[in-house]
């Protein structure tokens, strides 16, 4: 085994902006890791470490050199080389002489593919230094990075996602001499900036594995998981002393632990005046605003008086940073609070007319077109789900009034909850200000689906409209193309069907959809309708693999219909349970055998019993009436289990197509309506 | 700190960096990024650092003087750095320092901000930089003005000269402030931001809210922009057809505050400005190239 070391690069820049630090790492290890591929060097592992300056990598188990490589070099066939007394010709001596060595080191050997024994070289290259190879290529793979917002800085034309300041490059102890946009490499690095003041020189850094340490005593912890790890610790902490819990909110911690070096949570508080604001508004005023989690009550209601932040350094000698973040943090609560009041001056109902100036679509009309809409479609499923039919129409026409309001000018993320909580301060029945807050649920496969039957309601409204409206003119999420997050949407509705558990089929639904947007459709109905259904049949062999059925039994149910997802659910589930059964294999054998028997029969659904002769097809016949009388999946299953061993006697005892055609058709027709009892759970051909 | 004691120390402050101490410009605008001195020095290749104040109008943001923390009209303390410094964050600092702020005892951050402005045709990559929780300054390496790629590329320093002033202070109402001391024979008389400028904020947001005359706004949104096509395109002067479209610019942004743009408009009114700015930037570099011709000559 050769000597290997590791390899450390550190691009030290201006701030990196947070969304970008992961995605270059790793776009940097996947194009280190193709190139060394390309170079036959192997390595150990790739750590990515990066902070707000720095993005960095350790490779280790980098060997020094590259191995030596031996390539064999075929010519000539022996014969033409060779000449009878066993004396080398001139074309022999030629293809010694072009690679360089004398006839003696010439072998011959039927190389693969060659007809004959040919003349052949073994050649020895020598493996080159990795130092000289991570020289050329270091730069090349640098400048080949994909920066998503790349920009230019000074004089130079070099871009790249911040102005690099300094370049660290070790191979062991080895300063690797790259240049990047004119910045030489040194053995050094900068601390945070706390470090800089009090030290004017660079922290040297003598090899890979001083490399974090050397940072971590120059106040930069350069791990991000670590980073994330103190975190999360600090601010729980911080919360429990409070006597309560943080609102959890992963993203932003996530881009917390991007923005600092040094890691440190610290909690203040503010003015519980703010407290009347809905607790929404201030989670996300925190967030958005000041990057703060709130405090709630350990039982997840009520939010505590306090905020948690994090600071970009370890301590705070004067108390500025908490007292700053507190000063800042009223003075938006104090702009929250105004919108809150200025909002509520004016009934939601009378915002009702500005929807015609906010444009949905261009060929889909103004919100107040799709108010309308969603009315029409509300009312419609209230109909058939039996929900009360003014609310629901109500709550669709004032769903989106929220739009016109200042709040939701500020944080977009709350529409739907300033609807929600203007309307119950204008005291509307809970079920409808319950309904226009959650109608944008579920916003997300995390996200919970609306909680009341009218949210929901309103929330397939809602969705079904900006869906049937988008294919009626031909805007169909293709590939990765889906800018209006129409997927979103269909799984949303599903997701509503499946766990509400409405009776109301897929097919229904779209035909609701489409009425309600037939005058804005460019494109022909049926060919909408047929688009459309395709989409939600996609979207609910999704929901069935969310859902964790099997494969056979996805399929097979899905074959004997799906728009029914309440008929559905119970017979994935009746299906799942049941191919546990030992029996199962053997019905679901003789359900493909029936299928091929009657591929081509189209049997009379009746017959006399009495025509049957042997007792193992009366026998199977005394099992229909039970099985047809089946109210449920359950019942039905445990019928057709029943008849797994007279249907294998059956077969083997009867031969189904006899010369006598009375006979013949009676067993067809037993079979057939034994078949259509099956299609009831499922397509069994399709279980394997 | 007083206001104005913070914008002379500044002043003196970027004056000793090598910048020429510029003045504000006196037609209505909504940053200091479209006073001449930025928006014409950004572009080019000769070198140019100056700094300046700039009062920069909202009509949007006007709160009638009743919120202490936002205003129609704020004061922006610019300076523009080109080519941009290798040290320009270091030169930020110490400009913090100098305003005596103890950097040891405080939180910076510089968090991701790029700012765009779609009338200018301009854009660029930068920070927020967040002092203590609060955003006190814009940061920002311009890459385009008026469509055209900077070259060098210019760094943008924007202070908020009420927001900074009220860190220093701890005061948290913008019109608490303290402007400047007057002393007269009878004494010292300290005079607050709110003696300055309440009535203006109140009688300000109460216009581009409620009284502007939507009629006359739209008339002199057609008629500066037939002007400013008028002066660049017959007769070259861009100067003076950038002034247009200065007030084109505030027009269209007190139109806007009365809500009297939809959204399906707004792209192609803003588009109507860019173009007007565009061409006066061209019409800028254009005339710059000749006089290094003609110079080049003698």
């Amino acid at each position: 085994m050769s000597e290997t070391r590791t390899l450390l690069l550190e691009l030290h820049c201006e701030e990196i902006p947070a969304r970008f630090l992961k995605p270059l790492t790793q776009d940097f290890a996947a194009a280190f890791t193709k190139w060394a591929e390309g170079e036959k060097l192997s390595f150990g592992a790739i750590a990515p470490l990066y902070s707000p300056r720095k993005i960095s990598w350790a490779i280790s188990g980098l060997p020094v050199a590259q191995a030596d490589q031996t390539e064999l070099q075929v010519g000539p066939p022996q014969r033409m080389c060779v000449d009878a007394d066993g004396q080398p010709t001139v074309q022999g001596q030629k293809f010694a002489e072009k690679w360089g060595v004398t006839f003696d080191a010439v072998r011959f050997e039927q190389p693969a593919g060659k007809k004959e024994p040919c003349a052949v070289v073994e050649l020895t290259r020598k493996g080159r230094p990795s130092l000289d190879l991570l020289v050329e290529a270091l730069p090349r793979l640098i400048a080949g990075l994909h920066v998503p917002k790349a920009m230019r800085w000074g004089h130079s034309s070099f871009e790249f996602v911040r102005p690099v300041r300094n370049v660290l490059c070790l191979f062991g102890e080895e300063l690797v001499p790259i240049e990047v946009d004119g910045v030489k490499a040194t053995a050094s690095t900068w601390g945070h900036r706390l470090h800089h003041m009090s030290h004017a020189e660079p922290i040297p850094v003598c090899c890979p594995e001083a490399y974090e340490g050397a940072l971590k005593a120059a106040g930069v912890v350069v791990s991000c998981t670590e980073r994330r790890n103190i975190l999360e610790e600090q601010l729980e902490e911080l919360a429990r002393q409070t006597g309560g819990q943080v609102v959890k909110d992963e993203e932003l911690l996530d881009t917390l632990s991007e923005i600092v070096e040094c890691p440190r949570a610290l909690r203040g508080e503010f003015p519980p005046e703010f407290m009347e604001l809905p607790k929404e508004v201030l989670v996300t005023s925190l967030k958005e605003h000041q990057k703060s989690f709130c405090i709630e009550k350990t039982d997840g209601t009520d939010l505590l008086p306090f905020f948690l932040t994090v600071a970009n350094r370890d301590d705070d000698p004067a108390g500025f940073i908490k007292a700053g973040n507190e000063w800042v943090l009223k003075a938006r609560l104090y702009d929250a609070r105004f919108f809150f009041a200025e909002d509520r001056r004016t009934p939601l109902q009378d915002r009702l007319e500005k929807l015609k100036q906010l444009t949905f679509h261009r060929e889909l009309g103004s919100y107040l077109e799709k108010t309308e809409r969603i009315q029409a479609i509300a009312t419609g499923l209230a109909h058939a789900l039996q929900l009360d039919f003014a609310q629901a129409d109500h709550a669709a026409r004032l769903s989106k009034a929220d739009l016109m309001t200042l709040m939701v000018g500020e944080f977009p993320e709350l529409q739907g909850v300033m609807g929600g909580e203007y309307l119950k301060h204008e005291g509307e029945p809970e079920a409808v200000w319950k309904a226009v807050k959650e109608h944008y649920r579920p916003v997300s496969a995390e996200d919970a689906i609306p909680g009341t039957p009218l949210g929901g309601l309103l929330a397939v409204a809602d969705k079904l409209d900006t869906l049937a409206g988008c294919f009626a003119i031909g805007q169909i999420p293709s590939g990765s193309k889906d800018p209006l997050a129409l997927r979103r949407a269909g799984i949303g509705i599903t997701r509503i069907l499946w766990e509400q558990g409405w009776t109301l089929g897929v097919d229904a639904l779209v035909d609701l959809g489409l009425k309600a947007v037939a005058s804005r459709a460019s494109k022909p109905a049926a060919e909408t309708r047929e688009a459309l259904l395709g989409f939600f049949k996609d979207r609910v062999t999704y929901q069935l693999e969310v859902a964790g059925y099997a494969g056979a039994v996805r399929r097979s149910a899905l074959a004997t219909g799906w728009t029914d997802l309440v008929d559905l659910k119970a017979r994935c589930e009746a299906l799942s349970a049941f191919a546990e059964d030992e029996r199962f294999a053997s019905l679901a054998q003789s359900a493909k055998r029936i299928g091929n028997i009657l591929k081509d029969e189209a049997p009379a659904a009746t017959f006399e019993a009495a025509t049957l002769q042997v007792a193992e097809e009366k026998a199977l016949a005394g099992h229909l009436s039970r099985i047809e009388g089946a109210v449920d999946q359950a019942s039905l299953l445990a019928a057709l289990a029943e008849l797994a061993q007279p249907l294998a006697a059956f077969f083997d005892a009867v031969m189904v197509k006899c010369e006598d055609a009375a006979l013949r058709g009676a067993r067809l027709s037993l079979l057939h309506r034994l078949q259509q009892a099956f299609l009831r759970v499922a397509d069994f051909s399709l279980w394997q | 700190m007083h206001v104005q004691e913070l914008i002379l120390r500044l002043q003196r402050y970027w004056a000793d960096r090598g910048c020429l101490v510029g003045q504000p410009y006196d037609i209505e605008k909504g940053a200091g990024t479209m006073n001449p001195l930025t928006f014409f020095g950004a572009l080019g290749s000769k070198p140019w650092n100056v700094a300046y104040v700039e009062p920069s109008r909202r009509p949007s943001d006007g709160r009638y003087g009743d919120n202490p923390f936002r205003l129609y009209k704020h004061h922006q303390f610019q300076v523009i750095l080109k080519p941009s410094p290798a040290k320009v964050q270091e030169m930020y600092i110490e400009s913090l320092e100098a305003l005596g702020i103890d950097m040891s005892k405080h939180d910076l951050r510089f968090e991701e901000d790029n700012w765009e402005s779609p009338t200018l045709g301009a854009w660029g990559v930068g920070w927020q930089v967040v002092l203590d929780g609060m955003e006190i300054s814009q940061f920002t390496y311009f890459q385009q003005v008026a469509g055209i790629d900077c070259k060098p590329v210019c760094a943008e320093l924007t202070y908020g000269i009420e927001r900074i002033c009220m860190f220093l202070t701890g005061i948290d109402n913008i019109f608490d402030l303290t402007w400047g001391d007057v002393k007269t024979d009878d004494g010292v008389f300290p005079i607050s931001y709110g003696e300055v400028r309440h009535r203006e904020e109140f009688e300000l947001s109460a216009y581009s809210f409620e009284h502007a005359n939507l009629e006359l706004h739209w008339m002199l949104f057609s008629e500066y922009e037939k002007e400013g096509w008028r002066l660049v395109k017959e007769l070259g002067h861009f100067l003076s057809a950038y002034e247009q479209t200065l007030k084109l610019s505030h027009t269209f942004n007190v139109l806007n505050a009365r809500g009297a743009i939809s959204t399906t408009e707004r792209p192609g009114i803003i588009k109507r400005v860019r173009d007007l700015a565009c061409a006066c930037a061209k019409g800028y570099l254009e005339n710059q190239e000749k006089q290094m011709a003609e110079q080049e000559v003698k």
